[in-house]
């Protein structure tokens, strides 16, 4: 995982508009949800670091997330998004995938 | 290994939620046993793969975690001298939405097979997790179906049963083992699950210093209370 760069982001978060992807969501300790699937229309990356992202999906749908610190793009059709604290626990997380995540 | 020894070799089962109970819990005398020649079975609900911890500074994500900590846990058994190990392959914080009856089919029959003299698990109450609960139940369930001829005991926190009857037992129901000989290979366990560890200033201090942390007993309530023990320093 690295450091969060807009635009890279931003580019990643483009080759999923217009497509199907799964979602793996979380606010750890509190809710997480795997593998919904939707079709993505369009993808927002705001802030200067922590970052906030939004996808809307489905014509009607809106998933906002933020304090997104760092991602990894893996190689597998995956981009995943995390945010951590200064001790390196996990506080959220945004992945999306062309295929679904192992269950 | 010949038949009188394989008569005489006593056998542990231990049932728990995620990587690093063992360790963290009753690291110490899951290596006492070992080190005295007990065959331990570890048994593991879930591979921790929800966990918040992800290294410090983070080189975990969501996707990456179970396989790490699977690979943390099998180094942690190598310090402890843990030889068998398996995996009940559910998501961690799941455990609880697991059919129990199920769940304690499965448990019943690596009783069954692993025959042991000693099973630990969770208290299904005083666990302290919902995973933790959850395992703790369906093994007491499973040790109960199963008709073991073994003793079912309950893992505790720190030195918490020192004063049992908060949790409803009495002084006579608590096994208190030493574990001061296996501190030095509970640190390493403690060690080996890294990511969990890592961001614990304490764990990484010299071993002196470090050792310092930890208590000279673990506790262990019974779990078949109805059987008088005999010595309440030993499991077997």
């Amino acid at each position: 995982m690295i450091p969060i760069m807009k635009p890279q982001v931003e580019a990643e978060l483009r080759s999923f508009v217009g497509a199907e992807a799964y979602i793996h969501s979380e606010a750890t300790s509190f809710v997480f949800v795997r593998n919904f699937k939707v079709n993505v229309t369009h993808a927002y990356v705001a802030g200067d670091g922590p970052f906030r992202v939004a996808l809307r999906f489905d014509g009607h749908g809106w998933l906002r997330m933020e304090a997104l610190t760092h991602y990894e793009a893996d190689g597998k059709g995956r981009l995943l998004l995390a945010g951590y604290d200064d001790r390196g626990r996990m506080n959220v997380a945004l992945h999306l995938g062309k295929e679904s995540f192992p269950e | 290994m010949n038949k009188a020894d394989e008569a005489t070799q006593r056998k542990l089962l231990a049932v728990f939620a995620h990587p690093d109970d063992e360790s963290f819990i009753c690291g110490g005398t899951l290596a006492k046993y070992a080190s005295e020649g007990v065959e331990i079975t570890l048994v593991s609900a879930t591979k921790g793969d929800m966990g918040r911890r992800m290294g410090n500074p983070p080189y975990l994500n969501r996707e990456t975690m179970a396989a790490a900590r699977e690979l943390e846990l099998r180094n942690a058994c190598e310090c402890l001298g843990i030889r068998h190990l398996q995996f009940l392959g559910i998501r961690d914080k799941t455990v609880e939405f697991i059919d129990v009856d199920h769940l304690a089919d499965r448990i019943a029959v690596l009783i069954r097979e692993t025959n042991p003299d000693a099973v630990l698990t969770f208290h299904e109450t005083w666990g302290g997790h919902p995973d933790h609960c959850a395992i703790g139940k369906a093994t007491t369930t499973a040790f109960q179906r199963a008709g073991s001829k073994g003793n079912l005991y309950f893992i505790s926190f720190g030195s918490e049963m020192e004063r049992p009857e908060r949790f409803g037992y009495t002084r006579k129901e608590v096994m208190k083992i030493d574990v001061q000989a296996h501190l030095e290979a509970k640190l390493a366990a403690f060690r080996a699950h890294r990511c969990q560890s890592e961001m614990d200033e304490w764990v990484w201090m010299a071993d002196r210093e470090a050792l310092k942390r930890f208590g000279r007993y673990e506790y262990f309530m019974k779990g078949n209370r109805e059987t008088p023990s005999r010595v309440l320093h030993d499991l077997f």
